[in-house]
């Protein structure tokens, strides 16, 4: 661990993340959207619904997670129908899906710029997009990429040049740090078990198991970072129209 | 990881901001209390937990809730909505209320309803409702009488011209005491008002003009402050002159 200085071409250090961004409400249609980007990888999510029904082989006794994936340019191809999948299970582990049965709520991603991390920012899309239609939620996800560099040390949020020379990279996204009127959770361990879960991995390329342990522990380090920064940017957005009525 | 959360836990996040996840009340520091739980909480074990971005309200003595603005509603029993009639079946009218299924209107459901006497609505009638049955499983149910079975004020919204807010608007609109940008309105204009809960507000006056300039006022108000608004509306009567 002692190398820790990376060479990033834009001049980042390892741990630094780009710059984030979020907007909320941004679509006049949609019942619920948000735009995320991290520095050129610009992300918009709308969310439609809940609208009645399930789709045929859907358990109508639960709600129904759709995602329709829309790159940049051309057509939609093999990486990003599993982009696809791996969204839809994971908004499918945070949303409360008993709570409307019989329902089906849609979330179009739509990708304005890929500048590497293109899944996390996704996932961080579509989770503020669903707290902005008001879809209930177990809790948000925060999703990051980790790369291992040749060198073997981890970088956070690699850009696609750094993605395209890195050796490995994964795909990780946690829970949220949570707010907690609970004395005994936070103290019980060093930080609380939510904090300890993972939501999904997406691994890519050739990782030794100690490094990825400590691609998680970066990982989890920074989310904590991601999670306050999406609550800040609640804080400031979502009750401005309401205060005023009190 | 977080300052807050591990440090010392807050002793009430009651008017903060609260995210989902977040865990507000623990049910074993109170246990031989009653409390009511209303949008966007949920008990999990011994804990109620936040499943809606928003502020935290807590009514005493012990109602809680979650305030939000969505574009969608979730029917909840005793609001007060506006429908419109998407379909006629020969026991319910099956109504829209932006929520996620279309509501039912029984037939009979109107003051001194009987079979001779079913109400013709076509398709596309705005009516001034409130909601009887809400939950999960079901199509909510509506009424157009009081607990008392008079029509009230309940029924068909004839002229005038309806449009679409947020939920927190809507809300804003019926607190009292009276909304700003309602009252400034009021001083000046002489219109009629009816604010669903579900985020559509229907207005009508004698002239076109005054139902424009209203429509416009309150779309405008969802953002700004009570003396912006009495502002705002100022402003617009100036522009009237």
């Amino acid at each position: 661990m002692g190398a820790m200085t990376v060479d990033r071409a834009d001049g980042r250090s390892a741990n630094q993340l780009r710059p984030l961004a979020c907007s909320r409400n941004i679509l006049h249609r949609a019942h619920g959207s948000a735009r995320w980007s991290q520095g050129d990888t610009i992300v918009l999510a709308a969310v439609y619904g809940p609208k009645a029904g399930t789709k045929k082989g859907e358990n109508p006794e639960k709600a129904s997670i759709e995602v329709i994936w829309k790159p940049k340019t051309g057509q939609i191809g093999k990486l990003e129908k599993e982009y696809e999948m791996i969204l839809k299970r994971t908004l499918q582990s945070i949303c409360l899906m008993t709570i409307h049965p019989n329902t089906t709520t849609s979330i179009i991603v739509q990708v304005f710029g890929d500048d590497g991390a293109l899944l996390p920012c996704a996932i961080n899309a579509s989770c503020a997009a669903l707290v902005d239609a008001g879809i209930p939620l177990r809790h948000l996800a925060v999703a990051i990429c980790c790369g291992l560099t040749e060198g073997g040390s981890v970088i956070l949020d690699p850009t696609k040049a750094e993605e395209q020379k890195i050796q490995a990279f994964a795909y990780l996204a946690f829970p949220n740090s949570p707010l907690s009127v609970l004395p005994s959770v936070p103290s019980a361990e060093d930080d609380g078990p939510i904090e300890n879960g993972i939501i999904t991995s997406v691994t890519h390329g050739v990782m030794p198991v100690v490094d990825y342990f400590n691609c998680l522990e970066r990982g989890r380090a920074a989310c904590a970072k991601i999670s306050e920064f999406h609550r800040r940017s609640l804080e400031s957005q979502v009750p401005g129209d309401l205060t005023k009525a009190t | 990881m977080n300052a807050e959360t591990s440090d010392a836990p807050p002793t009430s996040l009651v008017d903060r901001t609260v995210v989902p996840g977040d865990t507000v009340l623990d049910l074993t520091a109170m246990a031989n209390q009653t409390i009511k739980l209303g949008a966007g909480l949920r008990q999990d074990c011994d804990t109620i937990s936040v499943m809606k971005a928003g502020k935290l309200r807590l009514s005493k003595p012990n109602k809680y809730w979650v305030e939000s603005s969505h574009k969608r509603y979730v029917p909840c029993v005793e609001d007060t909505v506006l429908g419109i009639v998407v379909d006629c079946k020969p026991d319910n009218f099956l109504v829209d209320i932006k929520a996620p299924t279309l509501a039912f209107l029984p037939v009979l459901a109107f003051e001194g309803g009987t079979r001779r006497n079913i109400p013709k609505f076509e398709i596309g009638t705005l009516l001034y409702v409130r909601v009887v049955k809400a939950n999960n499983s079901m199509n909510p149910e509506l009424s157009c009488m009081d607990e008392t079975g008079k029509a009230a004020e309940f029924g068909q919204l004839k002229d005038g011209y309806m449009f679409e807010t947020s939920t927190g608007l809507s809300r804003m609109l019926l607190s009292s005491p009276t909304c700003p940008v309602l009252e400034a309105l009021g001083k000046k204009l002489s219109y009629e008002i009816a604010v669903g809960l579900n985020g559509r507000v229907w207005v009508n006056a004698s002239s076109p003009s005054t139902v424009i300039l209203v429509s416009n006022a309150i779309m405008n108000s969802e953002s700004l402050s009570g003396l912006q608004q009495k502002i705002m509306v100022e402003k617009l009567m100036q522009r009237l002159q």
